[in-house]
């Protein structure tokens, strides 16, 4: 069992003057059990690429596998896309934006009724993903209104974790967030794909993409530029992604080039350099 | 979930849109009033709004709207057709035709001229949609309110605040597609959490709406904040005089599009004042010399 995206393409506003190509003849693999990243320059193709692997937009031509679902062009033939959207969740862009129950528990179990669970279990779960999320008793009753910014997302992700797909997107989960926030929905993240979640990541962010990810996918212009692991990225001419290598990994490229030696393979943050350089010594 | 692009300005550069907006309006006006010019013979009636139809069409075809987004409209509308109906060809209306009745449903009869009645109804109202979606298509929200700041220009001596209105107006337009757009992201973050907008029973269906309304008033009103600041931190100030960077002009084919719709309306304001009156219209009969069928 695989995701495999095999030569997507997909036009906004087929068939108008603003005609806009977000996809051109992509194909490529997504390993389970992995986390994967996906980036690209602004306007590049990953949301809408993300859309298709849980059958919210449809390719125009070419086809998706997720396991034992196909997405094809043909909307006839993609019966099964609720049991699709309960194997594949995605948290969008801003997902705070979607809240809307009275309280947060109510939230949170709003997707599991959704998929036929009863009130009360369906609150029960929903304490367990509010306790994963780092959100306590005290917020159960609360309104969703009146979180931060950094609570109301992870209302929101919670409201995703409860349903407990098995491969869960996350469309730049840290955008607009401070430090400590972002690091504490990345280490949930980590620890959600040690319990065996595949995890896709939209992001921005190179140091993301260098500490946190297993594999990385590199959109250009609506095609495939790059599959491959971070540090195979970051080795190479990345000039024309539009992509900055991370401070950390071009210093250690810098310490390999003088003679040390380094396994630049391994390095994913600064205590993985500052061990390495240990044992130098 | 995609049937949210109706009416939606396409920006094609087809004669149609290049018409002046002031000129459109006042057309789409004198269409509608045509629209509901009835004559007493149903036949007749219905020949002439075909007429206008098959001129919608044209039009429709000549300024490349899709008839798919005609279609996909009014399959929104198929319950309103329906009540429309039902009120129609069961409640008793002494207007009708005693000797026309179709069939009887235990002792009550029902009448053609119902049927007629609400099928003209329905295809008058699908003549508006046609209309609007012809107007709304081809010309930009911004030309459109400074159509109608335009007309609204002579007010402007009662110390009205057209201004005002038309920055309203076009401040609503302009969030239109924004909001649409929103619709579509919350829609597909709702249905990420297993709502089906397209399927299950009323309480569902309710739900689904509830999950959606919600997320997007919190998001307008925080959007409406947003642009009040930003206008008011670039000193926007609603008594000024303003230039404008279009200016509206009044083309020979402007003058070719009103003559052809003046035409059609003089047209049917004609029929409307002579029927009854004079004579009595009726095409059918006056063409087949027959007794009309109804
Ligand atoms: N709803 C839409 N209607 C029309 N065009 C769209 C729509 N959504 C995206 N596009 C266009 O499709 C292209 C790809 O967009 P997409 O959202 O997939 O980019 P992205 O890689 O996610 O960018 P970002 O990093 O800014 O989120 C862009 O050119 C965008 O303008
Ligand atoms: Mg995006």
């Amino acid at each position: 069992m695989a995701i495999k995206i095999n030569d997507v393409s997909f036009s906004y506003l087929k068939k108008t003057p603003n005609e806009v190509k977000a996809l051109d003849h992509v194909s490529f693999e997504i390993p389970k059990g992995k986390i994967t990243s996906i980036i690209g320059h602004t306007g590049s193709g990953k949301s809408t690429l993300i859309q298709m692997l849980n059958g919210l937009l449809l390719p125009d031509s070419g086809f998706l596998e997720i396991d034992d679902f196909k997405v094809t062009s043909e909307k006839r033939k993609n019966k099964r896309i609720k049991d699709l959207r309960k194997h594949v969740s995605i948290v969008f862009q801003f997902p705070e934006y979607q809240l809307f129950e009275e309280t947060v528990e109510k939230d949170v179990a709003f997707g599991l009724k959704n998929y036929g669970l009863k009130e009360n279990e369906s609150i029960e779960k929903a304490h367990l993903a509010l306790k994963e999320v780092g959100l306590d008793k005290s917020f159960y009753k609360r309104s969703p209104f009146e979180l931060s910014g950094g609570e109301k997302r992870r209302v929101a992700i919670a409201g995703i974790l409860a349903i407990d797909p098995e491969i869960l997107i996350l469309d730049e989960p840290t955008a607009g967030l401070d430090p400590k926030g972002s690091e504490l929905i990345l280490n949930l993240i980590k620890e959600l794909n040690r319990n065996g979640k595949t995890i896709i990541l939209v992001t921005h962010d190179m140091n993301i993409v260098l500490n946190h990810s297993d594999y990385v996918i590199v959109l250009n212009d609506s095609t495939l530029s790059f599959k491959g692991t971070p540090s195979e990225l970051f080795t190479r001419d990345v000039s024309n992604y539009s992509i900055e290598i991370p401070e950390l990994f071009k210093f250690a490229l810098l310490l390999k080039e003088h003679q040390l030696n380094i396994d630049i393979e391994k390095i994913k943050n600064v205590d993985d350099l500052i061990n390495q350089l240990k044992e130098i010594k | 979930m995609n049937n949210l692009t109706f009416g939606r300005y396409s920006p094609f550069n087809t004669c149609v849109h290049r018409l002046d907006p002031r000129n459109k309006i006042f057309m789409m006006l004198l269409l509608m009033v045509s629209i509901f010019l009835k004559v007493d013979s149903w036949s007749t009636t219905l020949i002439l709004t075909g007429f206008i139809f098959l001129f919608l069409v044209i039009v429709m075809i000549i300024s490349k709207i899709r008839f798919l987004d005609l279609f996909k409209s009014l399959s929104t509308m198929w319950f309103l057709i329906i009540i429309l109906m039902v009120i129609y060809v069961f409640i008793p209306n002494p207007s009708y035709n005693p000797n026309h009745i179709a069939f009887y449903i235990g002792t009550y009869g029902v009448n053609y001229d119902a049927f007629y009645q609400s099928g003209y109804i329905i295809f008058r109202l699908i003549l508006m949609v046609m209309i609007t979606m012809i107007l709304t298509s081809t010309t930009s929200p911004m030309d459109l309110t400074y159509a109608l700041e335009w007309y609204m220009t002579p007010l402007k001596l009662v110390k009205f605040p057209a201004h005002i209105v038309a920055m309203t107006l076009s401040i609503a337009l302009r969030f239109i597609p924004t909001l649409l757009d929103e619709t579509q992201r919350i829609m597909k973050a709702q249905a990420s959490r297993g709502v089906d907008f397209n399927r299950g029973g009323l309480f569902k269906r309710v739900g689904a709406i509830i999950s959606l309304i919600i997320p997007l008033f919190v998001s307008a009103i925080s959007r409406s904040e947003e642009l009040s600041n930003a206008m008011e931190a670039r000193g926007y100030d609603p008594y000024a005089k303003r230039s404008r960077y279009r200016v509206l002009k009044f083309h020979l084919s402007d003058l070719f599009a009103f003559i052809i719709v003046g035409a059609i309306f003089a047209g049917f304001l004609t029929l409307r004042i002579y029927d009854g009156y004079i004579i009595k219209i009726d095409f059918i009969y006056w063409i087949f010399g027959a007794k009309p069928l109804f």
